[in-house]
């Protein structure tokens, strides 16, 4: 219907390779004349207007004090570019990338604004495209850290856009903003989808409420209570017959090394495997247990510890089809 | 932008209100200022949370009432200017009411500005100017405050960044209004209906003109291009009233003398001038009437002023502002040499039901030795010299037959008796005489140089015809009193009682303290500087100053001389704000290091002056072994990122993060507890 609509995506394709050639992806930048742009807000146009008021009232009842004041807020609204420019200006972004989240978490990047030795920038705003806000006021000479999100959908390596920072300081009459692209990247985990795993029957060492669910059919015996069990784990109603105080006892039934399969959710979509077997992996790293993962065309030998799971999460992560 | 109004704000914003509105408060109806008022007290009540946003109901019910009564309070003023400005300030005020969000607040703000201007449609006078900069500075501080985050504002800093760029858009805003083309008005509105009328008005009864001298107020400034005429010289001639009732001196015909009527039936100039002209430029105070005041005989080159066949000037629409012209008067000269018959007829009326039988019996006694009408003429001005006649501010009330009661009974009066009763004389003995008022004398400014004339200068004189010359001046109180004409009037004046009464707290009344009296005469000085180049700035002074400036050549080209200047004025601006301050993340490591060193000095273990950082990082080593590790590695990064060979970006980087991390370790373990508890609560900045 819009006869505009058919002109947005070829005029924002030539944005974007626009902007590409002005402003390409670096790690860090320095806000400046040939990165900074500005425009009226419409509160400067607000201005404006009762600028003009002024001024043709000035005229139409010669009134010399009301064309001063008329030239007053002309010389305060040109004087405000400058001043809202200076606010962004000489600011180095510097964009340090984000912890990995799981899909559909909003990953948080961190972008360092670091000012120089006695400028201070005053209610700067940031975000990515559509995404929520993030507020900053940097200090002179106080480099700052800010996060600004961005919701995943997806797992992979998650690109950050164009970064906008702008700013209206200090009388809203401008606008001052930058697009920049801080070629920041954010690992997205699958989002993980609990479900059971074939073979697997839970165990209880952990105390968390699931794992009691779990491990209810595991229950092994009892033994007397020792100072420091978990008060979950007290046989209540053993109590409450007067059997004294004991407490259940759970045994590891299972293996202590698993091989978290590909082929372990059959006739699922991919997508859904891999969330499963993200939950599996979270589930299991929690566990004094080995696990290793194994995708077509990817073999990781089970482990334990911080640095597997990532290794695991990672590859799930990043698996791009393989073989299969 | 958070949409929220900013605390803070509100109270930037009812100051700036309420500066905009403090000058109309007195003026506007007092209803309207008590609602005015009701609406900035409700405001903070509701910041307060004392009370809530008024409902839709109450809202449409208080526009609705305040419509009415701003009609009513401007009922019979027609739709003027002002009813519209009482509206808008109102609206503004009510706007108070419903501004929820940030958006509201620009808007008031906006309409803040405009209300500003509104305040020079009254008053263009210094005091006024320097509070609707100060209330500028007010709203752009609240712009400010909307811009900032809490934690930011300050009274100060909100305070001083307004008003330093409200400062810095001076040179600019001078430049502008000196070089913006003015133009003529685009469509002719209503000018603001009279508030009240001053000065000399279009009827004399005995008390009107004393009445005046009461008052120390400015009637109107005259400077002359050349020197300034002596004091008995200056006799500003306003109207001329040859209509007498017996007791009060009107204009005969006066519906005849507007400015349209005059224009339209334009009388064929029946004067002449004799000798050499005198030149000057006056800045008339408004007057609300559409007479002004110049030197008989008067000529001039503007379009608005009119010449009446009494040779009254006249303007086209009341003078409700200061009003500025231009006249060139011949001190000699003879006008009506040949007189109308209308013009006779009224120079000779006397009321048809005269009582005055002991003032016709003087007439015709002094006319019968005096058979010429000049010797005659001074025969009366000897006898008012002769007789005890007294000249002063509080003469006795009269009777009915006002002439005589004057002339024989109390012998005391101001100038419209004296002038009254001489043309009365004259025209009891068939001589054509008329009475003129205006103003006499003034007072020169030494700074200036200017002439200054007051309400209490207002005088009454007489105008006599005489064969083969015309109308000559006569003036009966100068024979009473000399020295009023030659001296001025504050001179005999100045001990009377009743004398600018009305003006008890003007320091005209200090005018024998000198350094009163020298304050006076530059404040004075100042504010008709002011009138004459700024509030009066107009197209012709304008191509003036331009010319004298830049030269008859740049006419033309007035448009590039202003884009140069506004260029100018942002390269100029730009090169001082914009401007580099400082090395940036280099400087990082030096001032990481000094805080450290500060903290360690704090601590007892201070670095000598001259001493280098490895040097200083050895005898730590030697003082304080616990402190050896940290403070060598330390040391070797501040020495390898500040000296060292320009490393890579982000091992540079690396290096930073980790000195930073280390000096903080290190001065955690320095500190005094209660620093240490500080630095704690402090965020890891980097």
């Amino acid at each position: 219907m819009n006869p505009l609509n058919a002109v947005r995506p070829w005029f924002s394709s030539r944005m974007a390779r626009w902007l590409e050639n002005r402003l390409p992806a670096v790690n860090q930048i320095r806000l400046g004349r040939k990165n900074i742009f500005i425009l009226p807000t419409a509160s400067g146009f607000l201005f404006l207007g009762a600028t003009v008021l002024i001024f043709v009232t000035a005229i139409n009842y010669v009134l010399s004090l009301a064309f001063g004041l008329a030239f007053l807020m002309t010389s305060l609204f040109i004087l405000c570019i400058l001043y809202t420019f200076r606010n962004l200006q000489h600011l180095r972004l510097r964009g340090l990338g984000a912890d990995p989240v799981f899909a559909g978490e909003d990953a948080a990047f961190v972008v360092s604004l670091e000012p120089q030795e006695r400028q201070a920038h005053e209610m700067l705003e940031l975000r990515f495209s559509d995404a929520a806000w993030s507020h900053a006021d940097v200090e002179a000479g106080e480099p700052l850290r800010v996060r600004v999100f961005l919701p995943t959908q997806k797992r992979g390596e998650l690109r950050a856009p164009r970064l906008l920072v702008q700013t209206r300081f200090p009388l809203g009459l401008w606008r001052a903003w930058s697009i920049v692209d801080l070629a920041m990247d954010c690992l997205v985990y699958p989002k993980p989808e609990p479900c059971k795993l074939p073979g697997y029957r839970g165990q209880g060492s952990s105390g968390s409420a699931e794992s009691q669910q779990a491990g209810v059919e595991d229950f092994h015996g009892l033994r007397a209570y020792q100072s420091g069990d978990s008060l979950k784990q007290i046989a209540w109603k053993n109590l409450a017959r007067g059997q004294g105080l004991t407490v259940k006892q759970f045994v590891d039934t299972l293996e202590d090394r698993w091989m978290l399969d590909w082929n372990m959710f059959p006739g699922l979509p991919s997508e859904q495997r891999l969330s499963r077997l993200c939950y599996w992996a979270l589930r299991l790293s929690r566990q004094p247990v080995d696990y290793g993962l194994r995708l077509p065309g990817v073999e990781l030998v089970p482990d334990r510890g911080d640095a597997h799971r990532q290794k695991v999460l990672r590859a799930l992560a990043l698996w791009q089809g393989g073989e299969a | 932008m958070t949409e929220q109004t900013p605390r803070l704000t509100l109270w930037w914003l009812l100051a700036a209100f309420a500066l905009v509105v403090s000058p109309h408060l007195l003026r506007l109806p007092l209803g309207v200022s008590v609602l005015i008022g009701a609406c900035i007290l409700w405001r903070v009540f509701i910041f307060q949370g004392r009370i809530s946003f008024p409902g839709t109901t109450l809202r449409m019910l208080i526009v609705f009432l305040s419509l009415p009564l701003t009609v009513l309070s401007y009922r019979g003023q027609g739709a003027g200017l002002d009813a519209a400005i009482c509206l808008l300030i109102l609206g503004t005020s009510f706007k108070l009411l419903e501004m929820r969000q940030a958006r509201d607040m620009t808007i008031v703000l906006c309409l803040c500005y405009v209300l500003t201007m509104v305040g020079f449609i009254y008053s263009q006078t210094i005091p006024a100017a320097l509070l609707a900069l100060a209330t500028v500075v007010v709203i752009t501080g609240a712009l400010i405050t909307l811009q900032r985050n809490n934690g930011h504002s300050s009274l100060r800093s909100n305070g001083g960044l307004a008003l330093r760029m409200v400062a810095q858009s001076i040179p600019l805003t001078i430049a502008l209004f000196v070089l913006v083309p003015r133009v003529a008005p685009l469509w002719s509105m209503p000018i603001p209906v009279p508030s009240s009328k001053t000065g000399v008005t279009d009827e004399m009864s005995p008390g009107d003109i004393s009445r005046l001298s009461r008052s120390a107020e400015l009637a109107f400034r005259v400077s002359f291009d050349a020197d300034t005429p002596s004091n008995e010289k200056l006799y500003w001639r306003g109207l001329v009233l040859d209509f007498f009732d017996g007791r009060v001196w009107r204009r005969a015909g006066s519906s005849f003398q507007s400015f349209d009527m005059i224009e339209r039936f334009r009388s064929p100039f029946r004067g002449e001038t004799l000798g050499e002209e005198v030149s000057y430029d006056v800045i008339l105070e408004p007057t609300q009437q559409s007479w002004i005041y110049a030197l008989q005989l008067a000529q001039f080159n503007a379009s608005d002023i009119v010449q009446d066949r009494y040779y009254t000037l006249h303007t086209e629409k009341p003078v409700s502002q200061r009003y500025r012209y231009q006249v060139r008067s011949a001190l000699d000269y003879h006008t009506d040499v040949s007189l109308s018959g209308v013009l006779r007829a009224r120079a000779m009326q006397l009321p048809e039901d005269d009582n005055n039988v002991q003032a016709r019996e003087l007439a015709s006694e002094l006319r019968r030795g005096n058979p010429d009408d000049r010797d005659y003429a001074l025969q009366v001005l000897r006898y008012f010299r002769e007789q005890p006649f007294y000249y002063t501010l509080t003469p006795p009330p009269l009777g009915e037959a006002s002439i005589d009661d004057f002339l024989f009974n109390s012998l005391q009066g101001f100038c419209e008796h004296y002038a009254g009763s001489f043309v009365y004389l004259m025209r009891a003995a068939g001589i054509p005489a008329r009475v003129v008022v205006g103003y006499q004398g003034g007072e020169v400014n030494p700074f200036e140089g200017y002439t200054m004339v007051y309400q209490y200068n207002a005088h009454a004189w007489a105008e006599v015809w005489l064969e083969n010359e015309g109308w000559v001046r006569f003036d009966p109180t100068a024979a009473v009193a000399p020295e009023r004409i030659s001296m001025g009037v504050q001179a005999v004046l100045a001990n009377q009682p009743g004398f600018l009464e009305d003006s008890r707290f003007s320091m005209m009344r200090f005018r024998n303290t000198q350094w009163l009296n020298a304050l006076r005469l530059r404040l004075d000085a100042m504010d008709y500087a002011w009138n004459r180049w700024v509030v009066s700035y107009d197209e012709d002074m304008q191509l003036d100053l331009l010319d004298s400036l830049l030269g008859p050549q740049m006419r033309g080209r007035l448009f590039l001389v202003l884009g140069v200047v506004i260029a100018l004025f942002f390269l100029v601006a730009a090169i001082f704000l914009l401007r580099r301050r400082e090395q940036e993340s280099r400087d990082m490591a030096t001032r990481l290091y000094l805080r450290l060193a500060a903290d360690l000095a704090d601590a007892g273990m201070k670095r000598g002056r001259g001493e280098g950082p490895q040097d200083f990082c050895q005898r730590l080593a030697r003082q304080e072994p616990r402190y050896a590790s940290d403070m060598g590695r330390i040391t070797e990064i501040y020495v390898q990122v500040s000296y060292g060979p320009q490393t890579q970006t982000e091992r540079h980087e690396q290096l930073l993060q980790e000195l930073q991390l280390r000096i903080r370790d290190l001065r955690l373990r320095v500190l005094s507890p209660l620093r240490r508890l500080r630095l704690r609560m402090l965020p890891i900045r980097y």
